[in-house]
């Protein structure tokens, strides 16, 4: 049964096609990550699947049903901006957000000491900094330990160290079992904790699936010696060569028809005359894979 | 409901804005009309006995204090409007929504304010009639005319349906105070006075104007030569048909559009 699913959803906003016909299903358990340059259409499908738009066309379900204010009591979600009232202190939004999710207050110091924010409960969410708006944000979202997580840039206006606890936090919940559902334009971030990808480009989606089917990286080897003229002359030679490229840092990156092993590799261009200074297995990085995929 | 009750209080429990807005709103009902008694209590005994009753006597004073307070039911749809467009400014009707409100949910917790506040001023009313009625009247109590007090309720709760549709339909909080203050206190005056002139009494059935006719002040509202009036059962059917299509309009704007 998929958490979400949904049929050829399409949105209009005047002139603008913000989505075309988008399907893709969001398995359980998965790190699904939304992908798109900034105006793909990412925060309008996660607005459609939270009712805050009204598709022009489509359907979609949750947890398999047809959705409804239920279901999203079920999930957690940071959509776009936090979103509290300004006069009220962080204990208390959660308190409103807890009464509208019918869950118990009694789990507000746990969120609260998740996100950081338990010595500052009892301020106001107007003198709240932007990490600590959006981290009260995320502890809302994971109020009454929902199953489904819906983040959408959960990483904005945090700082290196706030990033990096975002991302382990994703991971834990990910280990736990939860589904979560995220929208980013950092692939730095989807690279490190999604388990499966829908890329969309202009309102459509280019592919969705699993990240390693949906995103062909192949392997290369980098190499480097005290004379890359003569070893570019030796690999170019190798029975399973394909193409060659030389870095801005002076090394070759070389691309095999096979995987090849970087031991024999060393052990053929030894046997060629030429020492190895560099050897190191590299994989495209998702954001060349996903430049390659959104501007064809 | 009592859930949405319970979420509603727990946005306003500590706001101060709003226990400052709603102490003047309580506090002006008594004062307004303690400035009208003081007026009208400074009429010669001779044109008194003209008039028969003083207007703070029962059961006149039903109708003195729903007149009085008609004028400043402005005070309680300024909080309404602070409420809603505080939704719009902080964006937190979308969360509501999105942390599990149907969207009608969220139009019921702003209907229960229109409610909530009407009621207020309806028991202040109440309890100021009975006060002025005892303290400062000559005659015994007497219940004739209460139902002045049920057409301020009313005039209340269209003028809160009012404000509601403006916010939701502005969102902005100060776009939304100026537009509403300017149709209730000058727009729909001027439309008033031109339609009364060339065309009659149709101008007594412009929204808010229909519960300025349920509720002329006594004695004084006798004496002026008016415009021939309709009947009080037309004006309460316009007045309930506004409120319907108010109503009408929050439900479709929330529970259609994008928000």
């Amino acid at each position: 049964m998929p958490i979400l699913s949904l049929h050829n959803i399409s949105k209009k906003y005047g002139p603008v096609q913000a989505l075309s016909e988008v399907s893709f299903d969001v398995p359980p358990g998965s790190v699904f990550g939304i992908l798109g340059p900034n105006g793909s259409g990412k925060t309008t499908l996660l607005s459609i699947v939270t009712d805050v738009l009204s598709a022009d066309e489509g359907t979609f379900t949750l947890f398999d049903q047809h959705p409804s204010a239920k279901q999203r009591r079920n999930i957690g979600t940071l959509l776009e901006t936090p979103n509290f009232y300004h006069y009220l202190s962080a204990y208390r939004n959660l308190q409103v957000v807890a009464g509208i999710k019918q869950r118990s207050e009694k789990d507000i110091p746990r969120v609260l000491e998740l996100a950081g924010l338990t010595a500052r409960q009892h301020s106001a969410f107007k003198t709240f900094s932007l990490g600590m708006k959006q981290r009260l944000a995320i502890a809302s979202a994971l109020l009454g330990d929902p199953d489904v997580l819906i983040l959408d840039e959960p990483s904005n206006g945090l700082d290196p160290v706030g990033i990096s606890e975002v991302r382990t936090l994703v991971k834990q919940l990910a280990q736990a079992g939860k589904t979560i559902i995220m929208a980013s334009h950092l692939l730095d971030e989807v690279e490190k904790v999604c388990t499966h990808v829908a890329i969309l480009r202009k309102g459509k989606l280019l592919l969705s699936g699993p990240v390693n089917a949906v995103i062909t990286r192949d392997d290369f080897l980098e190499v480097g010696s005290a004379d890359n003229k003569a070893l570019k002359a030796v690999i170019e030679k190798h029975p399973a060569f394909v193409q060659l490229s030389a870095t801005p840092e002076g090394l070759l990156q070389v691309i095999f028809k096979e995987p090849v092993d970087p031991a024999g590799l060393n052990n053929w261009c030894s046997q060629q005359g030429i020492w190895l200074s560099h050897l190191q297995v590299r994989r495209k990085s998702l954001e060349t894979a996903f430049l390659e995929l959104t501007n064809n | 409901m009592l859930q949405i009750i319970k979420i509603e209080w727990l946005k306003v429990k500590t706001y101060r804005t709003f226990w400052i807005l709603l102490g003047l709103a309580v506090i002006i009902i008594p004062a307004s009309n303690l400035l009208v008694q003081d007026i009208t209590g400074r009429i010669p005994k001779q044109v008194q006995t003209l008039l028969g009753n003083s207007a703070y006597d029962f059961p006149l004073v039903w109708q003195s204090v729903a007149n009085v307070n008609s004028y400043t039911s402005a005070i309680f749809a300024l909080l309404l409007l602070t409420l809603v467009t505080n939704e719009f400014t902080f964006k937190t009707h979308r969360q509501n929504v999105i942390d599990g409100w149907e969207r009608k949910d969220f139009v019921f917790s702003k209907l229960f304010w229109v409610l909530a506040l009407s009621v207020i001023a309806f028991v202040v009313s109440v309890l100021t009639a009975l006060f002025f009625g005892f303290f400062y009247g000559t005659s015994a109590f007497n219940m004739d005319g209460f139902y002045y007090l049920g057409y301020y309720f009313l005039q209340v709760v269209l003028s809160l349906c009012l404000a509601l549709l403006t916010g939701i339909l502005v969102k902005r909080a100060g776009l939304a105070i100026v537009l509403y203050l300017g149709y209730v206190m000058i727009f729909e005056q001027l439309l008033v006075v031109t339609l009364k002139r060339f065309w009659g009494s149709v101008g007594g059935l412009l929204p808010l104007q229909t519960a300025d006719e349920l509720l002329p002040f006594p004695l004084i509202g006798k004496m002026l030569p008016g415009v021939q009036q309709y009947d009080n059962m037309v004006y309460l059917i316009a007045l309930l048909g506004y409120i319907a299509v108010a109503l009408w309009l929050i439900f479709r704007r929330l529970l259609k559009a994008d928000i």
